[in-house]
């Protein structure tokens, strides 16, 4: 899933400080499971808004809703009426929903009050962890299912710098070293050699920016 | 002037190098005293790239300033601040100006440094990068396109491996990485237990390389304690702790120049292996006295 | 009493919210202070007065927020 978390409070305050009436419109995809963006985060930071501006004498309408998800047209046409009442929009979906609601509205503020961190899993309730840099270029099938692109900060595609430290990163203790990971899993499957080979450079071209992908039942045949 | 640091390589001496770190900033009397104190006591002159992920003055024209001034550098490259095409153009620079000896490097992670907000490149890592410069010598860019004109440069190709790592086994993957890579010579990050030193060496014996151990001078046991918690890679046996703890008040730097003396001596008596890099982080004035306890003076 | 909950971990886990809301609170600009959590059984009735006498004073202290009353 794609992890976000909520940007702090005063910046997401200092975004709408002049509007009355804002609608916050929650994602139930991935920001939901990571407790970010989903109902129960949009109840919570209007409600906070309206308490911040009320303790300032001041008043705010905040609404509140949240879409199946924010990155399909056929959801975020589901606020069409309603988005006209007001001054602007709070998504609180990741970084493609909200770009997806603001280009739908394109006469509507739209600020963010995510930022999108990394699409990793759930480790336990209440952590997540990276997993995917979404290179577009796949190892892991050489790298026992253990990514050195995500994993490793430097993103080392032929062995452990000279930070391994016991096992975790010179980086912070609390970081697995992807290398150690990697040769482990290798070691127990029997594929080490796998991993004896120089594994060329990254193929940056296949990252077109911005990316697009057509499914091939929908290309246009010649 | 020095002879070149390949030819000393080849000639089967034992090999001296130490460390010279461009400063932050345009002063560099300083930098230019270190060079002169020792370019010919040395068969090369490391100069680190943005050492510690700290911006200083550029490696190229550092080393550019030895050779002008008769020494013979060895050219540190990181592949945390360039990707390929900075990388290639920076070794053709280095070729055309005489400066072919190359060590190839990952480089520390930005967020160590002091501009912790950087964009990390990382693009190639130190073995594609030894990789790249196996290909310019073989008149191709990285891409497969032919350089054009007369003429293929050629480098002295480095790299470093870090004999404590733990655990050791995917490091010494890497390492052979290195020389299938085209490293022709390897210096170690610091060594002090010589025990498990040799061990390295029985290992790394059987492959053609000329390996250099890394011997950093030890100021006050303190700093051994210290890099024993923090440095990665760095083991400081107890008893050399012990030896520097034992000195005199005032005279641990000169017990740390006879510890690292001892340990150069030692490396070359026994043949243990193929030279040293001497690094005196900070303390680069003192690096002859250690080769004068080492009795290499 | 804290961990011993007849929902096994229930207690302990409100304590955390509890926690995360006081935050949250503190952020709207409300004294964090107004939120408490005490753990009690239904059995301790002097016990429930203490904590409510208790809150009251904060509440005194604190005085009235400019929130607002709604008809409920």
């Amino acid at each position: 899933m794609i992890v976000a978390e909520r940007k702090p409070f005063e910046e997401i305050k200092a975004m709408i400080e002049s509007c009355k009436k804002v609608l916050i419109v929650g994602c139930g995809e991935c920001v939901s499971v990571c407790m970010a963006g989903g109902e129960k985060e949009v109840q919570i930071l209007a409600s906070q808004l309206r308490l911040a501006f009320e303790e300032e004498g001041k008043k705010l309408e905040a609404g509140e809703t949240t879409l199946e998800r924010q990155c399909d047209k056929e959801y975020l046409e589901e606020i069409k009426d309603k988005v006209n009442d007001y001054d602007a929009v709070i998504s609180m979906a990741c970084g493609a929903g909200v770009q997806f609601l603001a280009e739908m509205y394109d006469s509507k503020l739209v600020y963010p009050a995510l930022n999108t961190q990394f699409i990793g899993v759930a480790e336990r309730e209440g952590e997540w962890s990276e997993r995917c840099r979404a290179c577009g270029d796949c190892v892991l099938a050489d790298t026992g299912g253990i990514c050195p692109v995500a994993i490793c900060p430097k993103g080392l595609l032929n062995g452990p710098c000279g930070g391994t430290n016991d096992g975790k990163c010179e980086l912070s203790k609390e970081k697995d070293c992807a290398w150690t990971l990697i040769y482990n899993r290798l070691d127990k499957l029997g594929k080490l050699d796998n991993i004896r080979k120089i594994f060329p450079a990254k193929k940056y071209s296949v990252q077109t920016t911005p990316g697009r992908r057509i499914h091939e039942a929908f290309k246009e045949k010649e | 002037m020095a002879k070149a640091f390949k030819e000393a390589l080849e000639s089967g001496k034992f090999v001296i190098t130490a460390e010279v770190g461009p400063p932050k900033g345009v002063d560099i009397e300083e930098m230019k005293h270190h060079i002169e104190l020792l370019k010919d006591k040395v068969d090369g002159l490391n100069v680190t790239d943005n050492q510690s992920s700290v911006m200083r003055i550029s490696t190229l024209p550092v080393c550019q300033l030895i050779r002008e001034a008769g020494g013979e550098p060895i050219l540190q490259m990181t592949c945390r601040d360039k990707n390929r095409l900075a990388l290639q153009s920076e070794l053709l620079g280095a070729y055309i100006l005489g400066i072919t000896n190359v060590l190839s490097l990952t480089g520390d992670y930005v967020t160590v440094g002091d501009h912790v907000d950087a964009k990390p490149v990382f693009d190639l890592d130190s073995v594609l990068l030894l990789e790249t410069i196996k290909g310019l010598e073989e008149g191709k860019d990285f891409a497969g396109n032919e350089l054009t004109g007369e003429g293929r440069p050629t480098f002295c190709k480095g790299a470093i491996v870090t004999p404590e790592a733990n655990p050791i086994e995917p490091q010494l993957l890497k390492f052979e990485k290195k020389i299938k890579a085209g490293a022709e010579f390897i210096q170690t990050q610091a060594i002090y237990d010589l025990d498990n030193f040799k061990k390295f060496m029985e290992y790394a014996r059987q492959f053609e390389v000329k390996i250099m151990a890394g011997i950093v001078l030890l100021v006050s046991a303190g700093m051994a304690k210290y890099m024993n918690a923090n440095v990665p890679g760095i083991f400081v046996p107890k008893d050399l702790i012990d030896e520097m703890a034992s000195a005199e008040k005032g005279k641990a730097l000169a017990k740390g120049i006879e510890i690292a003396g001892r340990m150069i001596k030692t490396l070359k008596d026994e043949n243990i292996c193929d030279g040293v890099h001497v690094m005196a982080i900070g303390k680069e004035g003192k690096v002859p006295d250690i080769l004068a306890a080492a009795g290499l003076a | 009493m804290e961990g011993e909950c007849h929902f096994l971990e229930g207690n302990k886990r409100a304590k955390m919210w509890v926690d995360y809301t006081k935050g949250l609170l503190e952020e709207s600009g409300i004294a964090p202070d107004r939120l408490k959590m005490f753990n009690l059984s239904s059995s301790m009735a002097p016990r429930f007065k203490e904590v409510v006498e208790e809150m009251t004073e904060v509440a005194k202290k604190l005085g009235p927020t400019k929130i607002e009353k709604k008809a409920a």
